[in-house]
């Protein structure tokens, strides 16, 4: 017999906001007592609770579709016509990564045609921000719901005592979370900290993540190596939980001159720990951080630098961007959004009955 | 929490880059280096207006996926009448037909797999030949503990063994092993997971790096240590990490160059610690077997030390091959 929801999802990897968020979906529903399964492109072997692509015969009251990227999965639903919600968390333009890596750059192509062809057989939108639904309703989905992305950071937030201080005048750490990928633009941040430590010559940056492409990683080395900051620039590369708890308790600010984010958990979740945030007003960021943040409209180095210089060295201001920080990030906590996500869903769910 | 005094952030961010404009003119040196940036960016990222375009991308595969599926649905036609005969055809050949076209479709959706795994396998040797790609370092359990920082003791012992090519500690902790071999004149630089002992080995301007210790071995050049001390985290790994690490140190060590093992016995730890981390570590006796299995001249030596009683020392030699 088939269940009330499918939740459809190309990979579940641990570490992947899209896989959490997923994850979270299923609690959600499953305490209301809703059968729930979740449909994968490649399913792992250890995980019982998935189905692969090729056994799904729709059939669920309400199948849901995470789509970020071209996937086998979208294919199948296209191919079947099955009605779905499609829960949006946007697509990065190909053309970031056609110089770099062109096979990842047909894949996030392929996503973007196959969201056209999605729409038509969209009964309902969720978008993860405003600026995710604004596409959805550009694609002529009229039924589009803002609900954002579900997310929980280990045990939840732990603002750090220490960040309302001012920081060593010489120093500070800045942070950046995310893939190293070519539109999160790192290389704007290491240009800009580089301008920094003129400034602060006893800084750091740290960009945790994992690199995709590779390619685009040895070349942030290079970029380091180049403007003689390779000792102060730390590649943490992909962390535990644990270890990215510690990384925003430890940083200073947070800085993100992205050129494409469809939600930004890393900004949510830098505020609800208590940490600055200093951002080019980009995609859904200006949205997400809202008036918590330093939100440029330029992130030419200096720009940046001298925000991340005034952040570092002025204490009311810190201060100030903390408190509303753990105060917006409130919108986001798990308890709201899945209410959010709950509301979305409920009269699909009751409809079916 | 008191509710501080609120900065309007939108001023703040405006005078930000008033200020940044105005310096940019009255600072020639803010400009000049603005723009040697841009330059060095351009010299080191690829065109990109690349002339292989993603828009070239076929298709293909989609329409082959799409065609290749079989829809028990039977159309009903539009005629009333029509309509209804073919309704019931279509019930009394359902099961059989969505048993054979389910068939089908699982097949085809395979093979369409295949060739596209096989196409994104090909476009990954095309488009990043030359960077390899490393075998990464579990994350861990999260449940182990990590090993404490090595004692005084320790850390002068590893120190009086290296030698005197350039020296990578994994893992460097907060860099105490670094410094002390720094300090006998020889070049040397850690790698560390913790957030906390890399920043607090940075703040006392040692050379800390942090990432995945596999991947930073794979990442270095051929015979470039004298030294290679594994410690810390090394402890934490299950055997056939251990492994890899042993093979890729040695591929990394010059002609002379020594492997030093700084770890516990898993069987000195208490019991909440061996049950969870069961399989994790060996001790030193095992690894002196493992790197004379693999053509080392290994050796233990004695440390009056309450956690670390034997540090492994081991040379290469001229009959070594890799395991």
């Amino acid at each position: 017999m088939s269940p009330a929801v499918d939740l459809l999802i190309p990979l579940m990897a641990s570490g992947d906001a899209t896989s959490n968020h997923t994850r979270l979906i299923r609690e959600l529903l499953e305490e209301r007592d809703i059968d729930v399964r979740i449909v994968v492109e490649r399913k792992i072997r250890s995980d019982s609770s998935t189905i692969p692509i090729e056994k799904w015969t729709g059939g669920a009251q309400v199948s849901i579709l995470q789509h970020s990227i071209g996937s086998e999965v979208a294919q199948s639903v296209i191919r079947k016509k099955a009605p779905v919600v499609l829960n949006y968390h946007n697509i990065t333009p190909a053309s970031y990564f056609q110089a770099w890596q062109p096979e990842l750059a047909k894949s996030v192509q392929r996503g973007r045609q196959q969201l056209s062809q999605l729409a038509p057989i969209t009964r309902r939108g969720i978008a993860d921000s405003e600026f995710n639904a604004r596409e959805l309703r550009g694609l002529g989905i009229d039924d589009v719901v803002v609900a954002p992305v579900l997310w929980q950071l280990g045990n939840g937030p732990q603002p750090a005592d220490g960040n309302d201080e001012a920081v060593d005048e010489e120093g500070g750490t800045v942070l950046f979370v995310g893939r190293l990928a070519p539109n999160k633009c790192q290389h704007d941040l290491i240009a800009a900290f580089a301008v920094l430590s003129r400034f602060r010559p006893q800084s750091r940056l740290v960009l945790v993540g994992d690199a995709s492409p590779p390619q685009y990683l040895q070349s942030l080395k290079s970029l380091a190596r180049r403007l003689d900051v390779t000792d102060r620039v730390v590649f943490a590369g992909k962390v535990s939980d644990k270890n990215l708890l510690q990384w925003y308790q430890l940083s200073d600010v947070l800085a993100c001159a992205s050129e494409h984010e469809g939600f930004g958990v890393p900004l949510v979740e830098a505020m609800a720990n208590g940490l600055p945030v200093v951002a080019y007003d980009a995609a859904a960021v200006g949205e997400t951080l809202g008036d918590s943040g330093i939100v440029l409209s330029d992130k030419r180095p200096a720009t940046m630098a001298m925000a991340l210089h005034r952040v570092l060295g002025d204490k009311q201001l810190r201060t100030s961007l903390r408190h509303r920080g753990i105060e917006s990030a409130q919108r986001f906590d798990i308890s709201v959004t899945r209410e959010q996500m709950w509301v979305a869903l409920k009269d699909l769910l009751e409809a079916e009955d | 929490m008191n509710r501080p005094d609120l900065v309007d952030t939108k001023r703040v961010s405006v005078e930000i880059e008033a200020e940044a404009e105005k310096r940019r003119r009255q600072d020639q040196e803010i400009a000049r280096l603005e723009r040697e940036i841009a330059q060095v960016w351009t010299d080191i990222a690829p065109d990109r207006d690349s002339p292989e375009t993603a828009s070239d991308e076929s298709p293909l595969l989609d329409q082959i996926a799409n065609q290749a599926a079989l829809d028990p649905h039977v159309p009903i036609g539009s005629r009333r009448g029509l309509r209804s005969i073919k309704r019931v055809i279509r019930k009394l050949t359902y099961w059989y037909m969505r048993f054979m076209s389910d068939q089908f479709n699982v097949f085809a959706a395979m093979l369409v797999r295949h060739l596209r795994n096989l196409e994104t396998r090909l476009g990954r040797l095309e488009g990043a030949a030359g960077y390899p790609v490393a075998q990464s370092v579990p994350a861990g359990l999260g449940i182990v503990k990590n090993p404490p920082e090595p004692s005084a003791t320790v850390v002068s012992y590893v120190a009086s063994f290296t030698g005197s090519g350039p020296c990578l500690v994994i893992s460097g902790g907060e860099g105490a092993i670094v410094e002390a071999i720094g300090n006998r004149g020889v070049l040397a630089h850690g790698v560390e997971q913790e957030p906390d002992r890399v920043l607090a080995g940075l703040k006392r301007q040692l050379d800390i790096r942090t990432g995945d210790v596999l991947a930073h071995l794979f990442d270095a050049e051929d015979e470039s240590f004298g030294t290679i001390v594994l410690t810390g985290v090394v402890e934490t790994l299950p055997l056939a990490n251990l492994l890899g690490m042993v093979d890729q140190a040695s591929q990394k060590l010059e002609k002379t160059g020594r492997i030093i093992m700084a770890v516990a016995d898993p069987a000195s730890r208490g019991r909440v610690d061996a049950e969870l981390g069961s399989g994790l570590g060996i001790s030193p006796i095992t690894w002196r077997h493992l790197l004379e299995s693999v053509g080392f001249d290994a050796r233990l030596e004695p440390c009056p030390d309450s956690r670390i009683a034997e540090i492994v020392v081991a040379h290469r030699t001229a009959k070594q091959s890799h395991p």
